[in-house]
Order: structure tokens, then sequence, then C-alpha cells
């Protein structure tokens, strides 16, 4: 009898499906940046707004890298559904603060990940992955570079100029 | 079996599932209705009916939950299948899930070797 599941895919199921539960949080990410960028930007923070900007096409450039790479390896990728993502933010420092708990949640889903393909022996998912932790690495240290920024820079008004220009310069 | 490009998966008192190794396709004969599906497109039929909730069709008296709609269009699978059916159709499905993950298991184990499961 013909392993049917071979033929077509390397893709374990369990794999897929937590690889298109990511695909779906990267979206969202991107969303929830997106949803930032424009608080940020009505808000008078038009140089973080900008960064933000960049950073919502990035995790939707994310998106799309795990949605290639499910399709590429024969499984079947699911457009998501993304619900509802926070649009009001008590406050400049708030919009960082949500952004880093993001940012590590992100990194523990796809350390999960990791840790899955090891399980199951798939060790081209596991060399595909190592590129999303890097990149966490790189994205955990800006969301906490930004929050650092506020406890060097006061917020007093011309303090919050100052934080408008010197967040946009993180990761430059 | 009446070809031997055909194994079968599994069986139960409602249906039975083979594989076809010629056009690489499993099929499902549940009550009356023969399906084929690509081995993907098996799998998530089966997330689908596993997604029907029994709980709803156990608890809610209303008439609307005697019966739930299972449809695949493109395979030509369209059934109201009452609670009974739907959990001898779930079993059918696992069962077909265990033969086939089995069989890449020992594909896997033990190589480049001709397996027959009778
Ligand atoms: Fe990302
Ligand atoms: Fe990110």
């Amino acid at each position: 009898m013909k392993d049917l599941v071979r033929l077509r895919t390397s893709l374990k199921e369990e794999i897929e499906i937590v690889l298109n539960a990511q695909a779906k949080m990267e979206a969202e990410a991107s969303q929830k940046y997106l949803a930032m960028a424009s608080w940020l930007d009505r808000s008078g923070y038009e140089k973080t707004a900008e960064y933000l900007y960049k950073q919502a096409e990035e995790e939707r450039e994310h998106f799309l890298k795990i949605f290639k790479y499910i399709t590429e390896v024969g499984g079947t990728a699911l457009t998501p559904t993304i619900g509802d993502v926070q649009q009001d933010f008590v406050s400049f420092k708030n919009v960082f603060e949500l952004a880093l708990q993001n940012e590590i949640a992100v990194t523990n889903a796809i350390n999960k990940i990791v840790a899955k393909c090891r399980e199951v022996n798939d060790y081209a998912t596991e060399e595909f992955m190592m590129w999303f932790v890097k990149e966490q690495r790189e994205e955990e240290r800006n969301a906490r570079r930004a929050l650092e920024l506020f406890e060097l820079i006061d917020e007093s008004a011309a303090g919050k100029f100052t934080l408008d220009k010197e967040i946009a310069k993180i990761g430059e | 079996m009446l070809h031997n490009s055909l194994s079968e998966l599994y069986q139960n008192s409602k249906g039975t599932t083979w594989q076809c190794d010629l056009t690489h396709r499993i099929f499902l004969k549940f009550g009356e209705t023969l399906t084929a599906f690509k081995v993907q497109d098996f799998f998530a039929f089966r997330r689908k009916v596993n997604r029907v909730n029994i709980h709803e069709m156990i608890f809610n008296l209303s008439d609307d939950y005697d019966y739930e709609l299972v449809e695949d269009p493109r395979h030509n699978f369209s059934h109201k299948l009452t609670l009974c059916e739907i959990v001898q159709l779930r079993d059918l499905l696992d069962g077909t899930k265990f033969s086939i993950d089995m069989n890449s298991m020992l594909h896997e184990v033990l190589g480049e070797v001709e397996l027959v499961i009778q």
C-alpha cells in the first residue's frame, strides 16, 4: 500500500495546523500594528506612526512567508479570519507595552513550533522556522528599546516630541 | 477485494473505506453513498465532521437539531445525518485516518518496502 500522505506532502498534519495558526498570528500582529499606527497618527506622533506602519507591513510579510511555505511543501494554507483588534490606547507608552507583550507571545508560539518539529522529526520546517527565531530576537529587542526610551526621556511636552523622533529611529 | 490496487482501511457497521493505489484516492462508502477523496481532502473532510457540535444535537430539543447537514460539495457528499450517524461517520473517518497514518509511519520506519495490509 502506497504512502499517500507522504507522496502528497512532507508536512505532518499537526505541523500544518500549527503553521496555519502561526500564519494567523502574524496576520493578527499586522492588524494590531496598523491600529496602533493609526492611533499614533491621530494623536500627533507622526514619526512613530510611520515606524509602526512599517512594522505592520513586516508582519504581513511574515504571514506570507509562512503561508507560501505551507503550500510549497504540499500542505493546505488557509486564509485566516482576523477578529477585531484594539483601536484605542490609554497612552503613548501603553502602545509599546502592548507591542512588547505581543512580540513575546509570538516568540513563545514560534518556540513551541520548533519544539513540535523536533518531536516529529520535521527538520525542514525547523530550519525554516529558525529565520523567525532570529527575527523575534530582534523584534523583542526593538520593542524593549522603545520602552527603555520612555525611562530615559520624561513625557513632558518636549519629551514627547523627542520620544516620537527617537522611537522612530529604532531598527534603522 | 475486487481490485488488487484497493486496500481496505477501516470498516464499521455503517460503512467501509479503501485506499486506491492506482488513483491515489481514499474511497468512502457510507450507507449507500460512495465518495472518492484525495488524501488531503479526506483529512479536511474529517476535520469538518469533527467540528459538528454533538452537544447541541443532544441537548437542544428544537427539531432543527435532530439532523445536521454534512456537506462537501466538491465531492458530492451532502447528507442530513442524525446524531447516531454522525458518531458512526466520525468513527469511520477516525479509524481510516489511523490506518493511513499507521501506514505512513511504517513507511517512514521501514523504508521502501511493499506493505500489504489485509
Ligand atoms: Fe512577525
Ligand atoms: Fe513582530
